[in-house]
């Protein structure tokens, strides 16, 4: 089952849940949209979720695909519609890696 | 056992009052020793003097700092007010318990002979009063060794008090509850060697089930090796229960059949209780012949099953594939006389769902209402699991829009099935309400909620990319 396998991998690598719980010092552009410099993935998750259903923002005929207005744009890559299939992915590439 | 019924407590304390002095009329008191932290707020109930309320209800408040002599100060204040005589022993008891909770062993020891040589007539020591300080030895910050403990017990042999039964179970409890098992079989050894104070059953026992919890099933076999052969401190049925219980747990079940047999053996019959802890056994293991094999064992000796049983049976055949069975096993159990519960239900649910035949479950839950049986959050968790993966959408969602309005919450397996398959179904707004709801609900942390989420989103893609889903 998905749970336990998930639950494992998460103890077995701390670093997979520090790099979605751990604050992140944010670039301008997301620090201009968020309203905060500091802030961890699943915060920043959160954030945008929160603003597209707030701003209804989702296509009223597909309530899969999200509308982005000018600001939502600004942080995912200046696409005119997004799709919330990959929304996990997008808020990702604002977190890369740290480099050792 | 040793339990003194309520309504008799009043008269004993009239037997004891006027002879307080002697230790021996205990023994019927003794279990409650077991928890000699209950004592003060049993006692003020117990104690039936109209004319002094004061001083023993209020002990918790009564001292205020660990100071050993604004201790004495106090006590010496309250002799005066009071004729000694009016005092029984359990108020110095009191007292006593009281100030071990706050001060430390060095002081609570001084404090007691501070009692002794004041009310020289009235107060003399017993067990109870020294289990109050054994207590609070094990407990004592000093973690390393067991010096004060024997300091107690020192004390209590030279002031005639020999530990017994009771006093190696309070030792043993109390050092327990810190963790230090190790400390408190090299008591246990070390007091049947030296006192003489033999645990009994009851001790034995619960070492033995704290050590099955954190030790080698070896290390546990050797340590009832040698209470038996050096102090004659058998195992009984309880103690096998346990082991069973344990190795059962550990899938272990070889060990267990072993067990059993050696149970036999010793002359034991294996009760319901015992019956049921095997068959749990073979359940977790999805072995449900075995079960059936156990049960009619059961029947064959005679033993009675009881709900415990059946609800385990029906456990082992629905997780072993065999739901028809487990329905006739609901049936029987029924003429037996005993109904159903929500476990029963809840477990035959998941066997049909395990099938596939979540509809047939929804009916269940009809049946189940209807002879006034409450389902519980356990109940709808496995049908909206089972729903969703039998793909009934619209149900489903009818089904969770209902928990929803109830406010209940969703375990971590139906949260996932009901992400995965919205998704699979092309529904991925749906999965994020879900994903809000179950985060708002509190029904698991936001991050195994979102971690779900993420990877089933991304499952998704790569299924995208390789054209299996829509």
């Amino acid at each position: 089952m998905l749970p336990q396998r998930m639950k494992k991998a998460i103890t077995d690598n701390p670093k997979k849940l520090a790099n979605l719980i751990d604050l992140v010092n944010l670039p301008s552009t997301l620090r201009d949209f968020v309203g905060q410099s500091q802030i961890s993935r699943l915060g920043c998750f959160m954030h945008v979720w929160s603003y597209i259903k707030t701003n209804n923002l989702q296509d009223s005929n597909n309530k899969n695909v999200v509308n982005c207005d000018e600001k939502l744009r600004s942080i995912l890559l200046g696409k005119p519609q997004v799709e919330l299939t990959e929304l996990p992915a997008l808020i990702k590439l604002h977190f890369p890696k740290e480099p050792k | 056992m040793g339990k003194i019924p309520p309504s008799f407590r009043s008269a004993i304390a009239n037997i004891r009052n006027p002879s307080s002095s002697s230790s021996h009329i205990l023994p019927p008191q003794t279990q409650p020793h077991h928890f000699p932290r209950k004592k003060p707020s049993n006692s003020p109930t117990k104690s039936k003097k109209p004319q002094k309320p004061e001083p023993t209800t209020p002990p918790p408040s009564l001292f205020k700092s660990p100071n050993l002599s604004d201790a004495k100060t106090l006590f010496d204040s309250i002799l005066k007010s009071y004729q000694p005589s009016s005092l029984d022993f359990r108020f110095h008891n009191n007292l006593l318990h009281s100030y071990a909770s706050i001060s430390s062993l060095q002081d609570s020891t001084a404090f007691l002979r501070h009692i002794i040589n004041s009310s020289r007539n009235s107060f003399s020591p017993d067990h109870s009063t020294f289990h109050i300080l054994l207590s609070q030895a094990c407990k004592s910050n000093d973690l390393s060794s067991l010096a004060p403990v024997h300091q107690v017990l020192n004390l209590m042999v030279s002031s005639g008090v020999s530990p017994d039964k009771a006093t190696t179970d309070v030792a043993v409890r109390s050092l327990c509850s810190q963790g230090r098992l190790e400390e408190a079989v090299e008591l246990v050894k070390e007091m049947s060697a030296k006192h003489n104070s033999v645990p009994d059953t009851y001790t034995l026992n619960f070492l033995v089930k704290n050590l099955c919890k954190c030790r080698t099933l070896s290390t546990v076999y050797s340590f009832m090796d040698e209470m038996r052969s050096r102090f004659g401190v058998k195992p009984d049925l309880v103690t096998y229960t346990i082991l069973i219980d344990n190795v059962c747990n550990t899938k272990n079940l070889r060990e267990a059949m072993r067990l059993v047999s050696t149970l036999n053996e010793e002359g034991f019959k294996p009760d319901c209780f015992l019956y049921n802890t095997i068959m749990k056994g073979f359940c977790m293991l999805s072995r449900g012949s075995e079960a059936i094999e156990v049960y009619n064992k059961m029947k064959d000796e005679g033993v009675e099953p009881d709900r415990i049983t059946y609800n385990t049976l029906i456990l082992g055949l629905s997780k072993s594939g065999r739901v028809k069975e487990a329905k006739k096993m609901l049936r029987v159990m029924a003429d037996k006389g005993f109904l159903p519960d929500e476990v029963t239900y809840t477990t035959l649910m998941n066997g049909m769902c395990r099938e596939g035949h979540a509809l047939g479950a929804l009916e269940l839950l009809k049946e189940m209402e209807v002879k006034g049986c409450s389902p519980n959050a356990c109940t709808y968790n496995t049908l909206l699991h089972g729903l969703f993966k039998a793909r009934l959408l619209d149900k489903a969602f009818e089904f969770y829009e209902m928990m929803k309005s109830g406010g209940m919450k969703l375990e971590t397996a139906s949260y996932a099935t009901m992400v995965r398959v919205l998704c699979r179904e092309g529904r991925v707004a749906d999965a994020y309400e879900v994903f809000d709801y179950a985060v708002e609900s509190k029904s698991l942390t936001d991050v195994s909620a979102y971690t779900t989420l993420e990877s089933t989103l991304k499952w998704l893609r790569k299924a995208k990319e390789q054209g299996l889903a829509v």
